[in-house]
């Protein structure tokens, strides 16, 4: 596969389990019995979404990442590697284990236990900033590879 | 009919999570500062620290997880909704802040 259908891939299943995280909270503050199964459902998908942002995310930064951080590394934002790749690299892993904790979290019945809703809430509350500094962090990676390869350019090289 | 009860995988899971977080932070910053020996330790096992370092965090949460559901006679932690989300925001804060700090100062 293209290493840069990879990278589209990868941003778009991370902004659907944002999206589907945003809907477990807001599913939540109007449960009712009707809507449990929804929410557990969703609360699953956005799981298997942070999975599979993790593992086509991870494999992309395992295998193909090194040139890309040559670039960065000797262009004008070096600093996009040295904090925004790190931090993200780091903080995803704490936002997987708290994606995968959602749908256990969203277990019990929502629709009668008040301290089991506020547990949801928090969760699904907290992977949507998260995942959104997720998402603004590869953003301004890519804009870096993208000044690194118009700044090597005007080296000549 | 409302009640306060939370699920006792909801608490251990969820007290593993806040555990497991602020390790991998904790684990963030002593790979970093020890690169010939932890983070080389990191590499040799898998090929690549960060993928070492997700296995550690899995393996840590489903094991914590586990093992605190299964405290006071199989019925788990035993802790106040409050208590619980008081963790894992402050997991969550905490770990923010050691890995972002780590690597603004770094």
């Amino acid at each position: 596969m293209d290493n840069n259908v990879i990278l589209l891939i990868h941003p778009a299943l991370g902004g659907i389990a944002t999206l589907a995280a945003l809907w477990v909270f807001v599913d939540t503050l109007n449960v009712s019995e009707a809507s449990l199964s929804r929410i557990k459902n969703v609360s699953i998908l956005c799981a298997v979404l942070i999975w599979l942002t993790y593992i086509i995310g991870g494999y992309w930064y395992v295998v193909h990442y090194a040139p890309e951080k040559a670039i960065i590394k000797g262009g004008p934002w070096p600093f996009a590697h040295d904090f925004f790749m790190e931090t993200k690299e780091h903080v995803f892993l704490m936002l997987l284990l708290l994606a995968t904790y959602l749908p256990i979290a969203a277990s019990g019945n929502l629709a009668t236990s008040k301290a089991a809703r506020k547990v949801v809430l928090w969760v699904a509350g907290l992977i949507v900033p998260v995942s959104l500094s997720m998402e603004s962090s590869g953003a301004i990676l890519s804009i870096a590879v993208k000044i690194g390869l118009l700044f090597k350019q005007a080296q000549g090289g | 009919m409302e009640n306060s009860e939370i699920g006792k995988y909801t608490v251990s899971f969820g007290l593993s999570f806040a555990i497991t977080s602020v390790v991998s932070a904790l684990l963030v910053i002593l790979k970093e500062s020890n690169e010939e020996g932890v983070l080389a330790w990191m590499k040799a096992l898998t090929g690549h620290h960060w993928v070492t370092h997700g296995l550690i965090d899995l393996i840590l949460f489903v094991v914590l997880g586990w093992a605190l559901s299964k405290v006071s006679s199989g019925q788990g932690v035993k802790m106040s909704v409050n208590g619980l989300v008081s963790c894992i925001v402050g997991a969550v804060v905490i770990s923010v802040v050691l890995i972002d700090g780590f690597y603004l100062l770094h």
